[in-house]
């Protein structure tokens, strides 16, 4: 009895012994973590990574350990590529391939979740925690300890996606989990759980740090800084952080119910008693849709940062870009039935809806236009993110261009769940999305870490992967138009096999690419002191970033800036006043103490998190209290702040100035 | 220095990818036009209407596309640093004749494409009967099952399973529902639009079949383990032969009694055609009423939250 | 960090401020799909035949009452008379906490009679909905409690105004929901 109130339904029967390439996925995960441990450990640097990583609040700090994560997982995600290439290039005809339907179907839902969920949108906060507060001219973001709550409920969600690999299983629904099918029923496995509770602790998470940065950048910018004097990576951060906040509600209201539905019988979804599956439709893509754009608008603001540095001029249209970032926010949330024209809305309910699909494209090709006349007549270097940025274009005009054949109704009853529209997702996700945060992270990669990514890799490793994209996905629009469907782990008709072929090729040109990154930050660290920016400038740049040191110094500014115009440090370079003095008075600078706490929390809410899967009763309630004493406990900490003195203020300055000559 | 130079190889190499990648396209598509099952190669009015429709707006959106790519290559090339060029304007940014016409020609394209969709959305609306078909509508009730498709032919009072024969140049109107079963599409490529069938709900789809032929029908919603092979037949024939094949269905032996129907109800993967003389009274009615009259804690077709799933 | 330390509680209240604004869509989506579930033909039992109407009119009274009685506690905070506000405290957790234990003992009744959250679709969103709210309601009356035990370690200071001005804020907010349920569930759902 007391077994059943501590492991619930979980037995030895959950480990999936008869999968040898699940078991191959869990054990090189648990060495990997074995072998980190270790090192650790063997160097004695357990006291290091708790005081200066586990337990920050300094947002640069937990930006890199965002991007850590979302590189981590994207090995993850991109193994499940391989795997479904692999698959799909094997099977056909009368071969049935390698792995069975029902972990084919594990895999695509996995690659879509963690590709969303733990690359793309941590990869985002990566970004925006390393760069916002620099860009505004602060000391930090609004709520510190909030920022290290968000990045540890979302590394927790990521952990609990892994823990499928060992106990139990994940999701075989898609990624979006459509009722029924994801109703217990059709889904009496764990899956679904998996799914459900890494999603809504990471995204209870993700919703604090939309809270975070919509207050920072609203209320935390410095003197003269007015809302029409922001960088636009900070413009378009902000639609995104509002697009957060307004969607990320419905996605945990929507996967609560489910969850209800699942665990207390109720019927939100079911396929009989009134529930009604369109709802459940209807509801995660009024937040699905939003979601895509917080992803890309970030994007967009890098590609404005990069084509204005590396053409070294001034963006073009600053006022027309910042209108197009809010025309593109306010209609995100207008569109969202364009997921599901085959629904049957009828046709005046799915003819609005297409067109103001369509009229999305409006503001987004305007963008694409000043940027490309920000290059006219400049004076354009061709570094390495400057590289991806021309990728952007073509690869992005295309996807978008796809995207609004498929917002026609008539043509989308066609193409609906072909790989027509898995080309047109991938296309913009990778050619918008991806290109633009691998373009950030080379750009900001010297302010983060003091040392610039070596070129020549980075070169090759934008070639593989720009071939190795278009190799991989023109195929599958070919395929779409011929009736091939997604989420197959087989097909009868051999005419599709060649072009499969083709794809996995494509998949492993990425993966050529990949390597190439993670080579390049290796041979980046192995040369760091010839790459070393020491200037804090190695771009020419044109915003606050780039007038502190490489890497920023943990208060950031010793002097907060005070700004008078748009890009004021590229006009102070140019008129070669020089803002950042060492005449202005230094004052001791008021920080924030690191704390454990949203460490603990987070802990405690993945003991919830697998308890609730599992229905391990004891367990759960020890991660339910868990979150509430910590969260209490908290609020009574009296010391949360310290204040750094002026004399190591005035010694870190002196050093960096001296570096810089 | 050795960046640029490779920089410059980089692009002209990838300058190719794009007219390489529509080449091949382009190539793939004139080939091999009887291998085409989908939308390239349509064998009713609804799909030629569709395939138009794509090729129309691929058109009018290559008025945008074309000049970005072609400006994207050009301006990065011609405005490199290394080429030195003396028009250099670092703070000239912004212009009303440029931005009126990013604005403006997009506006115009997309006002057309709106008036487009809104004609075409409701002409091909799948609810509406198809224009000049109108008279003589076949009515065949379809089951999505798991991972079969039962076909009720109403009218003759016949079923098929995985199999569908449907006469030329007459409309048919589909009416789908599902049964211990997902959320399932019926999709026939060559016909024309895919909709969803859903539980305790009766959608309608209108096609037809303006030449003879073999068409591949499918399922288009991911549904569980035995969703790729949930493919089904279809012919397309003259009427005459159609009553001929009526004939030939009704000296079946086989009867879709509730009790065979309980049978088909049975989870099973990449079932052959199957064929029924008689079918159980207001079969499909009764389907969608179950669901519509089922409470409580049990599924209609469950003994309290049993699984389907054969997996794990 | 934060320069100018008066805009700190500023930065602060616009922040809670938000998260309420993202509650409000909670809300919302709990309020589309209770709407959207409840319209069409009914083939089961139905919450009207169910509910006592003047149970819920002694709720709405409790829970506006409470909301007054925070608000004394908040003049008597400005007031700098900290026991005032312990008492005033007090009092919003023992009205809240009638009001909580009339919407359980309501929702077993419920069940016992019948219309169980696994009956139906209507049942599950009338449950969730109101049971949201109440969970909510909940959590309010435990970080009551927390401010009546913290208050005298904080003493009248700027932080304590501030996460009194918060509890405000989430307190009030629960009452304007209530409002909404009580309309769209109670007055529309069961006349």
């Amino acid at each position: 009895m007391f077994m059943k109130l501590l492991f619930g339904n979980l037995t030895l029967e959950a480990i999936p012994f008869h999968s040898v390439i699940v078991m191959g996925a869990s054990a090189f995960m648990l060495l990997a973590l074995l072998a980190i441990l270790f090192v650790i450990t063997y160097y004695h640097k357990w006291a290091y990574i708790w005081n200066e990583w586990i337990t920050t609040v300094d947002h640069k700090k937990i930006g890199i350990m965002y991007l850590l994560l979302s590189l981590v997982m994207l090995l993850r995600g991109f193994s499940d590529v391989i795997l479904m290439r692999t698959q799909q290039a094997l099977a056909g005809g009368s071969s049935y391939g390698f792995l069975p339907p029902d972990h084919f179907n594990q895999i695509f839902t996995a690659h879509g979740v963690i590709m969303i969920f733990f690359v793309a949108m941590p990869m985002m906060f990566a970004l925006l925690n390393m760069v916002i507060p620099l860009q505004i001219g602060a000391r930090d973001v609004a709520y510190p300890y909030l920022n290290s709550l968000s990045f540890w409920l979302t590394f927790v969600g990521a952990m609990l996606c892994n823990a499928s690999l060992i106990f139990g299983s994940f999701a075989q629904t898609g990624w979006l989990a459509y009722p029924p099918l994801s109703e217990l029923y059709y889904s009496p496995d764990v899956g679904v759980d998996y799914f459900i509770w890494s999603l809504q602790i990471s995204g209870v998470g993700t919703l604090l740090a939309g809270i975070n940065f919509i207050a920072t950048i609203f209320k935390m910018r410095c003197q003269g800084m007015t809302l029409m004097k922001m960088p636009i990576f900070v413009w378009a951060s902000l639609c995104a952080m509002i697009l957060v906040a307004l969607a990320f509600p419905v996605l945990t209201v929507t996967l609560a119910l489910l969850a209800l539905d699942r665990m207390m019988g109720m019927h939100f979804f079911t396929d009989y008693a009134g529930g009604n599956i369109m709802m459940y439709i209807n509801l995660i893509w009024i937040w699905g849709h939003p979601e895509v754009y917080i992803l890309i608008l970030p994007a967009f603001g890098i590609f404005s940062e990069v084509v204005a540095t590396f053409s070294q001029k001034r963006l073009f249209g600053y006022t027309t870009m910042v209108w197009a970032i809010a025309a593109i926010t306010f209609l995100s949330f207008v569109v969202w039935l364009h997921h599901f024209f085959t629904m049957g809305a009828g046709a005046d309910v799915n003819a609005f809806f297409g067109i103001a699909t369509m009229i999305i494209a409006i503001p987004t090709g305007v963008k694409v236009f000043n940027w490309l006349f920000t290059m006219y007549k400049g004076r354009i270097i061709l570094a390495t993110p400057m590289l991806w940025v021309t990728a952007f274009f073509t690869t992005f005009a295309i996807g978008g261009m796809s995207g609004v054949m498929l917002a026609i109704p008539p043509v989308d009853f066609q193409m609906h769940n072909s790989v027509f529209l898995v080309a047109h997702f991938h296309n913009v996700i990778i050619g918008g999305v991806l290109f633009g945060y691998f373009a950030g992270i080379i750009y900001w990669f010297p302010k983060a870490f003091g040392f610039r990514l070596d070129e020549k890799s980075g070169t090759w490793a934008f070639i593989f992967w720009v071939v190795g994209f278009y190799v991989a996905f023109m195929p599958l629009y070919v395929l779409g138009l011929n009736g091939f469907m997604r989420r197959n782990f087989y097909y009868a008709n051999e005419v599709y096999h060649p072009y499969l072929v083709v794809a996995a090729i494509g998949a492993g040109f990425i993966f050529i690419g990949i390597l190439l990154q993670l080579y390049q930050v290796f041979i980046s660290i192995i040369n760091r002191h010839s790459l070393r920016d020491a200037t804090g400038d190695p771009w020419n740049g044109r915003t606050l970033e780039w007038s502190i040191s490489s890497p920023a110094p943990l208060y950031n500014f010793a002097v907060l800036p005070s700004v008078e115009e748009l890009d004021q440090f590229w006009v102070d370079k140019e008129s070669r006043h020089h803002k950042v003095s060492s005449q202005q008075v230094i004052e001791p600078i008021h920080m924030p103490k690191n704390t454990a706490a949203g460490f603990i929390i987070a802990m405690f809410a993945g003991i919830l998190g697998f308890a609730l899967i599992w229905k391990m009763l004891i367990p759960g309630i020890i991660g339910f209290l868990g979150v509430i004493i910590t969260t209490i406990a908290r609020t009574f900490t009296k010391e949360t702040d310290y204040y750094i003195d002026v004399e190591t203020i005035k010694r870190t300055q002196l050093a960096f100035q001296k570096e810089a000559k | 220095m050795v960046a640029w130079k490779r920089a410059n190889l980089v692009r002209k190499l990838f300058k190719l990818i794009p007219f390489l990648a529509v080449g091949w396209l382009l190539l793939t598509l004139t080939g091999c036009q009887s291998q085409l099952i989908g939308l390239l190669n349509p064998k009713g009015i609804v799909a030629y209407e569709e395939r138009k429709l794509f090729f129309d707006t691929l058109a009018l959106m290559l008025i945008v596309v074309l000049p970005v790519i072609i400006m994207s290559f050009a301006f990065i090339y011609h405005y490199q640093i290394s080429h030195r060029i003396q028009d250099y304007k670092p703070n000239w940014s912004h212009s009303y004749f440029l931005e009126a016409l990013w604005w403006g020609i997009p506006c115009a394209i997309i006002l057309v494409l709106s008036v487009l969709t809104w004609k075409k959305t409701h002409q091909l609306d799948p609810y509406h009967k198809i224009y000049y078909f109108e008279k003589n509508t076949m009515v065949i009730q379809v089951i999505a099952l798991p991972w079969k498709w039962l076909f009720i032919y109403p009218e003759q009072n016949i079923a098929t399973v995985n199999y569908l024969v449907i006469p030329i140049q007459r409309q048919v109107e589909y009416q789908l529902t599902t049964d211990n079963v997902p959320m399932s599409a019926f999709f026939i490529p060559q016909l024309g639009s895919q909709l969803y069938a859903m539980a305790g709900m009766r959608t309608r789809l209108h096609l037809v079949a303006n030449e003879p032929g073999t068409f591949d029908g499918m399922n288009t919603q991911f549904n569980g383990d035995g969703f790729s092979e949930m493919h089904f037949t279809v012919q397309a024939v003259p009427d005459d032969e159609l009553q001929k094949w009526f004939i030939e269905i009704k000296k079946s032996p086989n009867h879709l009694t509730s009790a065979q129907y309980l049978q088909l109800l049975k989870p099973s993967i990449g079932d052959k055609p199957s064929f029924y003389s008689g079918v159980e009274k207001d079969l499909f009615q009764q389907v969608i009423t179950t669901y519509m009259t089922t409470f409580g804690t049990v599924h209609p077709r469950g003994e309290s939250q049993k699984p389907i799933s054969n997996s794990n | 960090m934060h320069s100018q330390t008066l805009d700190h509680d500023g930065t602060d209240v616009f922040g809670f401020w938000l998260y309420i604004m993202t509650d409000c869509i909670l809300f919302a989506c709990l309020f589309a799909t209770y709407i959207v579930l409840n319209g069409g033909m009914q083939h089961t039992l139905m919450l009207k035949d169910f509910v006592a109407l003047p149970d819920i009119l002694i709720e709405t009274f409790l829970l506006l009452a409470s909301n007054f009685t925070f608000c004394l506690a908040i003049l008597n905070l400005y007031q700098s008379k900290l026991k005032k506000v312990q008492f005033w405290l007090m009092i919003t957790f023992l009205f809240g906490a009638a009001f909580i234990y009339m919407e359980l003992t309501e929702f077993a009744r419920l069940a016992t009679e019948g219309f169980r959250w696994d009956l139906s679709a209507q049942a599950s969103s009338f449950f969730t909905l109101v049971g949201t709210h109440g969970l909510h309601v909940s959590f309010g009356l435990l970080w009551i409690l927390i401010m009546i035990f913290q208050l005298p370690l904080l003493g009248i200071s700027p932080a304590s105004k501030r996460r009194l001005t918060y509890l405000g804020l989430f307190w009030n907010f629960l009452d304007i929901v209530w409002i909404f349920v009580f309309t769209v569930v109670y007055l529309m759902g069961a006349l």
